[in-house]
């Protein structure tokens, strides 16, 4: 067996023999600016204020535009590695991959939850009785079988949440600069990946900075492979920040890169690495984002119209079909004179997209002979590519109704969290679910038809479906088709009686599975794949 | 020993692939020359095509035995746009891009010259009322057999974009390669394609010495379908195995007599196993390199996008082929104008659209889609262009005047036409070196621990200028040494347009390669000539 400290140190002695030849010697840091020129007040900063109107800009002393009032949104953080790990297969295969795991919002993430942080959160240093370990917070709550314990559950949820790594800066006065200790980075981010990746979830108008830190592949050492973030479907991206390693720049092993975005608008995004696609993105590099629209920031006592319109009085947040083909939200052609404070997917101005809950689902799918492959230093083919093991939120049925973090022993002997996403929906009785769902399958097309509960379509690829009059072309369905690279917004609606006339009752079970039906299996096992359950609370 | 030499050797030893890789890309940026793209084809209202053999070209070296339509010797067709200077060989993959329009009569006369033993073979022109002429009864449209000819007669009654396609034993002979697309341009330009916004759009070509490469300011008779620049993509895939076949059972038929025994083919096509992922018959790096270059005889398209800020451009998208593809544009979303020539309008008003905005836009055998996509920059919250108040470069400190959709689009001879005023003069980095201006939100971090790709301008802003007063004229070389996208010159902000199926992104097992290339949004300092 493989003696995999002794990989570490080589790793480490490798990182260290780079860092010794620049000038900058810590190659490894996070970045998040606890107040910036968009968002100048470092206390404002750790919570969304309500949406009254467009941020306010005046020329400033330095020849740009500064806020001088209704500051908008706020900032946040996020740290991850991009490495390598395990995953569990619905027929209870250790399955290699190369991943991202999360190395900020641990706790967050493995309880289902995105690991973006406010400043306040990201900002702080661990404090633990006992030091962070590999496997954390698997580890350190004693998470030895599934599912969690409350007591277990009771102890994540009061774990860190901070940028692992991050210390007082010794030459810096002690102060939190983004200056970390590499030690528990390589502790907490090597053989630790997930799928899918970190979830990230923003609101329009933060500042989102995004850090990747490459610990490098621990059971691939020989490919020093770097790693990118392309966030998937961002408008008016900027190339350095597209994360297309041709046209940008890869981050190398042992270096940390932050990527820097104004969250763009509302929708279902995702993420995915972008070196040698066909190979990282089979073999597990691939991750959920949203961004959440400032509709959910209006008081309770405007209506939604009316916040709209004041969102045509900023050229940024305007959306004017007579001058903008690429404008999805015109005000609507009817004003249902609803009011905020709710939760919606898109700024529809007629809360036509307002959910109760909602769940992020990515659609996936692992070839075993590829992964097979990649863990064992062979040449890989891509013409033939064939997933055999079909994945919502990286777990094939009956994975995907286990509630909670999925486990996984890797090769450094310790279980880590490796698929922290149930994709179980669960519903209160009349309320509506909305499921952000998001296709990173890199061989074919997949379906998801909705047994039951009608699907209604409200979005594809993070545009809300709206004509440029104003007129809603949302539509009911029960089956979605995507390809890699698509997503779609789908609202089931249990406030709609059933065909019979009779309401969804608490206890009743719905099922989302494939009528692609050779995706109902997981490998050879003729059971379980593309398929999870709707349960009514 | 240092980084590269050893990621080499462990490569050779133990993944060829990741060999094969670096070799490609050694390949494909060997020659970094600036080409350009637009949607040529050939136009008239009679075109006399062929359908032959020839092998085409593909970036492992391996030439593919194909069929295709091509120009009919007897014929000197014309070319558009006129600014760019065509050739149409006797059989290319796709066919010769037909460009018509509207309401003129359009007759397509087809010359089998097909081996005999591939029997007959026609086209289809979805979405016309056709009537067809000469030739034999096929069971969906009249056939040329072998040596025999057939027309086919039609009035290009809508405009927009089409494929077209054979009609005879269509699962072979499409995969083969029997595909084209026709374009049909709208008879009366809305008069807002030739003012306001579009008319200061050209000016600005104009003003840095840029020709006009549209076939038309409007793809509809329809004020929402305005652009500045266009381009044609056809998706495809290929199996070698079946062209293999073909090559050798025509090559056993010889030259046999046109429906005597033993004259047909009879190759499988299941089950299906493409190798090749084809953007305009030729898979990337191929597919970058310019309009008619002479290395591809047979596969004269390419797909080379390149575009300034805030143009209006019209992408025609057509899917060929059996398989859909999920074609992934960076950047932006696509507007969907209309799909097989069929507006998508608002119910409630005609003047508006509804068709869908798509980062994803699925190809799908025999459907073409138009649509509109544009790059701005529009909310970076960062100046783009690096503009710096306290620099003594002129072109550092050059005014935006929003218009009243938030763009500086005053002046079209200016540098920054188009620039998203609301962000100008606002720094990027905490602490730059160069001339822009400093105390932004981020810092990069030291360049060793990053590899910069041959498509990396060099810097995070736009433009020579900006990335010159940035980092200097050199940019920052990636390690291959190899600049596609040179700092000094063009600088521009690339993205990669792909398959988002990312096995279709390479070639016969190799990446990169397959259904990708690089759009390139240029400064306007960076001339965008089509022709090259």
């Amino acid at each position: 067996m493989l003696n995999l400290s002794i990989f570490e140190r080589m790793l480490m002695t490798l990182l260290m023999s780079i860092c010794a030849g620049t000038a900058i010697a810590a190659s490894f840091r996070v970045q998040c600016p606890t107040s910036t020129i968009t968002h100048p007040v470092a206390a404002n900063n750790n919570t969304e204020p309500s949406y009254v109107g467009p941020t306010v800009l005046a020329p400033g002393a330095n020849g740009y535009l500064t806020p001088t009032a209704n500051v908008n949104g706020a900032i946040k953080c996020q740290q991850i590695s991009g490495g390598d790990g395990y995953a569990t297969m619905g027929d209870g295969t250790q399955t290699y991959m190369f991943s991202f795991s999360p190395l900020s919002g641990l706790a967050d993430m493995a309880m289902g939850l995105p690991g973006t942080q406010f400043p306040s959160v990201f900002n702080t240093v661990y404090s633990g009785s006992t030091p962070l370990v590999p496997g954390d917070p698997a580890t350190t709550i004693g998470a030895t079988s599934l599912p969690l314990s409350s007591a277990q559950l009771s102890s994540l949820s009061t774990f860190y949440n901070g940028a692992i790594g991050q210390v007082p800066d010794i030459d810096n006065g002690n102060l939190i600069d983004g200056h970390v200790d590499p030690r528990q980075i390589m502790d907490i981010g090597v053989m630790n990946g997930n799928i899918p990746a970190p979830l990230m979830a923003i609101d329009e108008d933060d500042e989102f900075f995004l850090t990747l830190t490459n610990v490098g592949m621990i059971m691939r050492p020989d490919l020093f492979e770097q790693h990118t973030v392309h966030f998937h479907g961002y408008p008016n991206a900027s190339a350095l920040y597209d994360g297309v390693p041709d046209a940008s720049v890869a981050i190398n092993i042992g270096g940390s890169f932050t990527y820097y975005y104004l969250a763009p608008d509302a929708g279902t995004y995702f993420w995915h690495c972008h070196i040698t696609p066909p190979e990282h993105l089979q073999m597990g590099m691939v991750g959920q984002i949203y961004v959440r629209p400032r509709q959910n920031r209006v008081p309770a006592t405007t209506t939604l119209y009316a916040a709209l319109q004041q969102q045509q009085n900023d050229p940024r947040t305007a959306c004017n079909s007579a001058s903008d083909i690429l404008c999805s939200n015109p005000l609507p052609a009817v004003n249902t004179g609803a009011k905020g404070g709710g939760k919606y997917a898109y700024n529809d101005g007629d809360g036509s997209t307002y959910y109760d809950v909602e769940y992020p689902i990515q659609i996936h799918g692992f070839d075993p002979n590829f992964h097979f492959v990649g863990m064992t230093f062979n040449p890989e083919g891509f013409a033939d590519m064939k997933d055999k093991y079909f994945l919502l939120n990286g777990r094939s049925y009956p994975d995907t109704v286990t509630p909670g973090p999925l486990q996984t022993q890797s090769s450094d002997g310790v279980k880590h969290f490796s698929q922290p996403l149930p994709s179980i929906i669960n519903i209160p009785a009349g309320g509506r679910a909305l499921l952000r769902i998001s296709d990173l399958d890199v061989t074919e097309y997949q379906t998801l038809a909705s047994l039951g509960i009608p699907m209604n379509v409200i979005a594809i690829n993070a545009k809300l479906l709206r004509d440029q009059a104003g007129n809603n072309l949302n539509y009911n369905t029960n089956s979605i088709t995507l390809a890699g690279g698509e997503s779609i917004d789908v609202v089931l609606d249990t406030s709609i009686p059933k065909p019979d006339g009779t309401a969804y009752k608490t206890g009743e079970v719905y099922y989302l599975y494939t009528p692609n039906l050779d995706h109902l299996a997981n490998d050879a096992e003729n059971f379980g794949g593309l398929m999870t359950e709707v349960h009514i609370n | 020993m240092n980084s590269m030499t050893i990621k080499y050797e462990t490569s050779l030893k133990f993944s060829m692939s990741r060999l094969i890789r670096l070799v490609m890309m050694a390949l494909c940026v060997a020659i970094p020359v600036a080409v350009q793209a637009a949607a040529p084809g050939i136009t008239g209202t009679t075109f006399k095509l062929t359908a032959q053999t020839a092998y085409i070209s593909q970036p492992d070296g391996q030439s593919i035995y194909s069929w295709g339509y091509g120009c009919d010797t007897s014929y000197t067709p014309t070319y558009a746009p006129s600014n760019i200077p065509g050739t149409c060989s006797s059989m290319q993959v796709p066919g010769p891009t037909l460009i018509v329009t509207e309401g003129q009569t359009v007759t397509v006369t087809l010359n089998n010259s097909l081996p005999a033993s591939a029997g007959n073979t026609s086209i289809l022109f979805p979405g016309f009322k056709v009537t067809p002429s000469g030739g034999v009864a096929g069971l969906l449209t009249q056939e040329a057999i072998p040596g025999g000819t057939v027309s086919y007669t039609f009035v290009a009654s809508t405009p927009g974009t089409r494929a077209y396609y054979s009609g005879t034993q269509s699962d072979l002979q499409v995969e083969m390669g029997l595909y084209g697309a026709i374009i049909v341009l709208p008879k009366n330009i809305p008069g807002a394609c030739t003012s306001g916004l579009a008319a200061k759009n050209l000016a600005a070509q104009g003003h840095w010495g840029e020709f006009d490469f549209r076939l038309a300011p409007a793809a509809y008779d329809h004020a929402k379908s305005c652009y500045d620049r266009e381009y044609l993509f056809q998706f495809a895939e290929m199996d070698p195995n079946i062209h293999s076949q073909a090559d050798a059972q025509v090559a056993a038929a010889g030259n046999c007599t046109a429906g005597a025994l033993g004259c047909s083919l009879n190759v499988p096509t299941e089950p299906y196993h493409p190798a090749y992922f084809l953007i305009n018959g030729r898979s990337m790096p191929d597919d970058m390199d310019s309009n008619y270059a002479a290395q591809y005889p047979h596969q004269p398209y390419n797909g080379n996008p390149h575009m300034h800020p805030g143009e209006q451009v019209l992408l025609r998208i057509v899917g060929q082929g059996r398989w859909q593809h999920p074609f992934h544009e960076h950047a932006n979303h696509v507007r969907i104008l209309a799909r097989d020539g069929n507006l998508i309008l608002s119910q409630s008003d005609a003047t508006q659209l509804a068709g869908p905005l798509l980062f994803t836009t699925t190809t799908t055998p025999g459907l073409a889609m138009d649509g509109i996509f544009y790059y701005t920059g529009r909310g970076l919250n960062w100046d783009m262009y690096g503009h710096h108040p306290g620099s003594t470069n002129p072109n550092a400190t050059l005014p935006c005047i929003p218009d009243a959709n938030g763009y500086n689009t005053g002046d079209p001879t200016a540098i920054n036409y188009y620039e998203w005023c609301q962000d100008h003069n606002k720094p990027l980095q905490v602490a730059p070196f160069g001339d822009v201006n400093g105390g932004g939100p981020v810092t990069l971090p030291d360049a060793n621990i990053l590899t910069n790709g041959a498509w990396y301008g060099g810097s995070p802003y736009f433009g020579p200028d900006a990335t010159v007063r940035a980092v200097g004229s050199t940019g920052v070389t990636p390690p291959s040494g190899t600049i596609a996208n040179s700092p000094s010159t063009e600088a521009g902000y690339a993205f990669m347009w792909h398959s988002h199926n990312e096995r279709e992104i390479t070639t016969n097992n190799a990446f990169p390669g397959g259904m990708m290339m690089m759009m390139l949004v240029d400064s306007r300092e960076f001339v965008i000539d089509e022709s090259k």
